[in-house]
């Protein structure tokens, strides 16, 4: 049959009368058809956009600089999203080309054409825009330490910008004041997966989708924000409607709800609420629903402490004293060191020893937690009665309570129902919230008691936003706190290890890691951080309490640079722009949110001057010697960085031995040839850093830039990779990724693995079972050894070890820091739409995109229309304690809150939302809470 | 305003230049001048730190034409999703229930009621099929080897991963733009502007092959593909 089949496929009729037969046709086997698109080049890639990380096939025509893409097709062979894309996916062919483009470096200046923070800007040289950097790095150095130089990162970063980033900052300069906008968008889920299960990343994959019979979304809009997913979820509900039951659970009403069969429209943060409800279902209602001797055997139940804050700052922070916060801003502020506990809080509360009007001290408490008995863990789920979970969480006020009572009650029999499969998703809403980390844990819970995680078609399931906001910002470990492969800086083992494979002393890297996100721009603010870069994201738009951070960056004695395709708002507040080479015109990795590594190649030259994030980041390296940077240091908290030098001359550096030569130009990374003659990987196509173009760029130093000479894009992920080799995150060959379509990791001897933990299929969860025989091992060792106590405490200091086990955990409903009140009477919650990535930056310009949805619009219900004397289609104010600005009102859109909430997407320009939302976090995850603020909105 | 129009007018016609590819590298610039507003960059021409009057986005003009005036929005490229070139008010949202997209687009009715007919490509399954027997996860498809299942449905029935229409398609607000885009649209076949060119043997050929090296097995992955030990950086000695 095989050779007959290679020959029947010969001719495209033949192979397409196979397809109409329902023949599988395995690539290998396919004989060239005849092209109809003559000069067309097609490859494969990856989408630009959200984390669901569909594979593109990418056609591009022309000569030279002359090459441009000329259209986009959904890949077939992509196991994300087999031959079809969502609207922006397929508008990836425009993305690179709107007229606005960046195409050489800007620097403000003076008449005189010396740097000048009030000056216009002007075109400059490469060579000049890192004179600027340099002198400013050298300087905030010599003033503040590694703590003054920060960089907003990204989860949109290739995995090589990430870790060329990365090596830099924490090797070069010993800042780990590198945080990616990703902390904005995973970090609960981060941190849940780091308690649960001691180790980050899913444990199912895609392929749940279609196995499962319930997809339950919490808080997430898949439908317009994961559409590929939700068309494998559309797909799964119409192949078989009556099994397959879809439930919504939300804030409000939206696309995802027009498939449900379920929807239940609950009031913000009271998710906790919903999930305590669910467990008690299954504890006090239905316990023969739990497996125990799964239970036993892979789980303890864990506490940790309550009064943790919100995440905002501090009394005694220097712009606090300096009055930089306004009386209205400080109502909610002062929540951070007393909260007064309220009625709606007191039952969950009770157990911990809370009552209504009691004022709760908050203190920092880190990550700390404890074992507890599962009687504690049930005298804790006692309070989520339905009458309670009710009253807290029914979102919909022109809903009954018993209409709302009998749907949680149907949400929770699907979830205990023997044999039937449940996956959970969310995204946003579970994460984005002052209580991100306790919601994610809480999801486990119930999955875990019904033995439905890690095991086909079950498991609760974070997805990602951004396209790498898993492969670069998690993996690679673009986090203050973060090296590659799941390391912590303030672990003495993983800074030695990273300092060995990176070749340089023992004591270079800083072991302080909490510049996270927001710290930075609080840190800018205060006076503390005075050189700041921006790389592949847009912190000034994406940000709350936005005033702030544009007014610190214009107002305060500092160098803000960003590098981006286009001028967004991050450009327009910066010193200087530096134009950078988009996703097709360079090498890359993404890696999504089913552990899937893709990589792509060049596929056209940058526009203009524009060069890659990766070659400003070596090429940066080139102007800073040993002696720039590793000398001794003391940082703010008074710990010293040891002068690291000596130890450099012995291991052959000298003072002027370049960061270039130590951590891009090393003996290794020369070891990647470039050859595109033998190397099919490299046959016919362009890569710029390594070879230079014909556009001939002058570089960093006024010459032609004429490449590296060696293959730096492999070197660096190559170096990447071993850290995770062998250790739970094996990731494939280089070679072999650009033959597949992204495989997901582990991948052992040339296997990917599905369902992480599960001994049938995790090769690593396999051989730690091998002589218990259990079906999990939870293999995971971040926080796995634990002092004994009651939910109020630790009663016993001895740690006991949790080795191959995961957690259940207690964790209460509590109130946000912001609700509505009679002055702000509406909630507020945020968001992205379908069409438009994030700030926009690229979809506003892209004529579909811009078209279908040119402008955010206040969704909001026609009553409060009404009741605020607004109206549908004419400008309203949306106004909070920190700031106002005016929106359309569309009360027949495709959001219909409820009343008494409005929805506004943060992707346009025009609309500043961020300037209205708060900048309070997780206190764990340090996760901007921006789906709740309490605003009013009149007629503008 | 008059400087503020005059810089957006040079930028742009500085990116047309480079985008036609006719740009002479101007020589090293020795003066620089302060010629660019920060006002001038990005989409919102108006005060950042304000939110002044003439600050609001931009409305949003649909068409009003109605579904079968015969109306078309040209595809933006080959085999591009069209999008919605009438009012759709009323016909949204899709639910189970009720698409009203499929009513007037479905081939055997389109033509009649002047609408864009779907074509065959979603009336195919790409997604090869999965199952469990027991716990065991069963796959026809090889991802080592790029396989494909392409299969069309059955009766020409709409595929469930196609069925929400506006997750690709979209009305269009014919006001301006906010920013021009160069992209070029090619066409490779005679009315690709207007229709679909899809038909399953374009996926069959070659293109799905991307590793074009100097022999035909150059995209079968070898066992000297797996084996990084050769790579001088690819494993950590020791281990962690």
């Amino acid at each position: 049959m095989a050779l007959s089949r290679r020959d029947f496929l010969k001719s495209s009729a033949a192979a397409s009368a196979a397809a109409a037969m329902g023949m599988t046709v395995p690539a290998e086997m396919q004989a060239a058809a005849a092209k109809n698109d003559g000069d067309w080049r097609w490859d494969k890639a990856a989408c630009r956009f959200c984390g669901t990380g569909c594979g593109i096939m990418m056609a591009t025509k022309g000569e030279g600089a002359d090459r441009k893409i000329v259209a986009v097709k959904g890949d077939p062979a992509a196991p994300v999203n087999r031959g079809l894309n969502c609207i922006k996916g397929y508008f990836n062919a425009k993305i690179m080309y709107g007229a606005d483009r960046l195409t050489k470096p800007l620097l403000r200046v003076d008449a005189n054409g010396k740097f000048n923070k009030q000056g216009r800007f002007a075109e400059v040289s490469w060579e000049r825009a890192f004179d600027e950097m340099e002198v400013n790095i050298k300087k905030t150095l010599k003033e503040k330490g590694p703590e003054g130089v920060a960089v907003f990162a990204s989860g949109q970063y290739t995995v090589m910008e990430g870790y060329a980033a990365q090596k830099m900052m924490k090797g070069g300069f010993r800042s780990n004041a590198i945080d990616p906008n990703a902390r904005h968008c995973m970090a609960s889920a981060v941190v849940g997966f780091y308690q649960t299960f001691g180790i980050d990343e899913p444990s199912g994959c895609y392929d749940d989708i279609e196995l499962t019979d319930t997809v339950v979304s919490w808080g997430s809009n898949m439908a317009e924000m994961h559409p590929i997913l939700w068309s494998r979820v559309t797909d799964r509900k119409l192949g078989d409607p009556d099994r397959v039951k879809v439930i919504n659970l939300s804030t409000y009403r939206h696309r995802t709800s027009d498939l449900a069969d379920i929807e239940i429209i609950f009031t913000p943060n009271s998710d906790l609420a919903l999930w305590n409800y669910i467990a008690r279902e299954i504890v006090y209602n239905n316990p023969e629903a739990i497996d125990w001797d799964f239970v036993k055997k892979h789980m303890v139940f864990a506490a940790s402490p309550v009064n943790m804050g919100y995440g905002m700052r501090r009394k005694g922070e220097k712009s606090l004293k300096e009055g930089k916060y306004t009386a209205k801003e400080m109502e909610t502020i002062n929540q951070e060191m007393v909260h007064v506990v309220s009625e709606n809080e007191a039952p969950a509360l009770e157990p911990y020893g809370y009552k209504a009007g009691d004022k709760m001290v908050n203190k920092p408490a880190g990550l700390k937690h404890w074992e507890i008995s599962f009687e504690d863990y049930k005298t804790f789920l006692a309070p989520y009665t339905a009458d309670y979970v009710t009253s807290v969480s029914k979102g919909d006020p022109d809903e009954s309570n018993e209409s709302f009572k009998a749907k949680i009650k149907e949400l929770a029999d699907l979830y205990i129902e023997k044999g039937r499969k449940v996956v959970s998703f969310w995204t946003m809403g579970m994460n984005q919230h002052t209580r991100g980390t306790w919601c994610n844990t809480l999801s486990y819970n119930v999955h875990f008691m019904l033995n439905k995680q890690a095991v086909p078609g079950s498991g609760a399931f974070s997805l990602t936003g951004q396209p790498s906001a898993c492969g670069t910002a998690r993996e690679v470990g673009t986090f203050a706190h973060r090296l590659p492969a799941d390391m912590m800086v303030k672990n003495g083992k993983h800074r030695k290890i990273t300092e060995n494979k990176w070749n340089i002393p023992n004591g270079t890297l800083n072991p302080v890691g909490n510049q996270h996100i927001m710290k930075i721009h609080r840190d800018i603010e205060d006076g503390v951080v005075k050189f700041a870069w921006v790389n592949v994201c847009n912190p000034y738009q994406d940000s709350a309490s936005a005033s702030h951070w544009i007014k610190a960056a214009r107002e305060m004695d500092n160098f803000i640079v960003t590098s981006d395709g286009y001028p967004g708002i991050s450009a327009k507040v910066s010193d200087l722009i530096l134009p950078s080479a988009m996703i097709y015109e360079k090498w890359g990795a993404y890696g999504n949110a089913e552990r899937r590594t893709q990589h792509w190649r060049q596929q056209v030259l940058p526009v203009g001057d524009a060069m890659s994030d990766t070659w400003q980041w070596v090429e940066l390296s080139k102007r800073f010697t040993v002696k720039d940077v590793w000398g001794g240091y003391t940082l703010r908290n008074g710990k010293k960085l040891a002068d690291v030098r000596k130890a450099a001359y012995a291991m052959g550096y000298n003072d002027d031995t370049t960061m270039y030569e130590i951590l891009f130009a090393n003996k290794d990374a020369k070891s990647y040839k470039i050859d595109r003659e033998n190397d099919p990987i490299q046959s016919g196509y362009d890569n710029t850093e390594c070879l230079g173009d014909e556009r001939n760029v002058l570089g960093s130093d006024g010459k032609v830039w004429e490449g590296y000479g060696f293959f730096i894009q492999k070197y660096l992920f190559e170096e990447y990779a071993a850290f995770g080799r062998g250790h739970g995150h094996d990731l494939a060959a280089f070679d072999v990724y650009h033959k597949v379509r992204g495989l997901k990791w582990p991948v052992v001897d040339g296997k990917e693995t599905q369902w992480r933990f599960n001994a049938k299929y995790d090769p690593y969860a396999a051989k730690a079972t091998k002589k218990t025989g259990n079906s999990h091992a939870f293999y995971g060792t971040l926080a796995k050894k634990l002092a004994q106590g009651t939910l109020t405490g630790i009663t016993d200091k001895n740690k006991v070890s949790l080795k191959n086990k995961a957690k259940i955990f207690a964790r209460p409903y509590m109130d946000p820091p912001e609700m509505p009140s009679k002055e702000y009477p509406v909630w507020l919650c945020t968001g992205r739409v379908l069409e438009h990535w994030h700030s926009g930056t690229m979809t506003m310009r892209v004529p579909e995109l811009y078209r279908a949805v040119p402008e955010a619009l206040c969704y909001m219900h026609p009553e409060d229309a009404k009741k605020y004397g607004v109206k549908q289609g004419q400008l309203a104010w949306v106004e909070s304690r920190r700031g106002k600005v005016k929106a359309r009102v569309e009360t027949r859109g495709r959001n219909r809150p409820s009343r008494g909430l409005i929805f506004v997407p943060w992707f346009d320009e025009k609309v500043f939302i961020n300037k209205v939302c708060a900048d309070y976090t997780c206190p764990q995850s340090k996760q901007t809470d921006f789906k709740k603020c309490a605003i009013k909105i009149y007629k503008a | 305003m008059k400087t503020l129009s005059k810089i957006t007018l040079s930028l742009a016609v500085a990116a047309t230049v480079v985008f036609t590819g006719c740009n002479d590298a101007p020589a090293k610039q020795e003066v620089v001048k302060p010629t660019i507003t920060e006002a001038s960059l990005g989409l919102r021409k108006t005060d950042l730190y304000s939110e002044a009057k003439d600050t609001f986005g931009d409305e949003a003009k649909y068409s009003k034409t109605y579904a079968g005036s015969g109306n078309k929005i040209v595809r933006a490229f080959q085999d591009a999703p069209p999008m919605i070139p009438h009012d759709t008010e009323g016909m949204l949202p899709i639910t189970i229930k009720d698409n009203q997209c499929v009513g007037c687009h479905m081939p055997e009715v389109a033509s009649g009621v002047g609408a864009t007919a779907i074509p065959v490509s979603h009336m195919t399954n790409f997604r090869p099929s999965v199952k469990l027997v027991g716990q065991d996860f069963k796959k026809s498809e090889d991802v080592m080897k790029n396989d494909v299942a392409i299969t069309k449905t059955k009766d020409g029935k709409l595929t469930g991963a196609r069925f929400n229409c506006s997750q690709c398609h979209a009305p269009q607000s014919t006001a301006p733009l906010a920013v021009e885009n160069n992209f070029e649209a090619n066409y490779t076949s005679k009315d690709g502007a207007s229709k679909s060119s899809w038909d399953s043997s374009a996926y069959m050929d070659s293109i799905l092959e991307t590793v074009d090296g100097k022999t035909k097995a150059s995209s079968v992955i070898t066992a000297d593909d797996i084996d990084f030990s050769d790579s001088a950086a690819g494993t950590l000695e020791g281990g962690h």
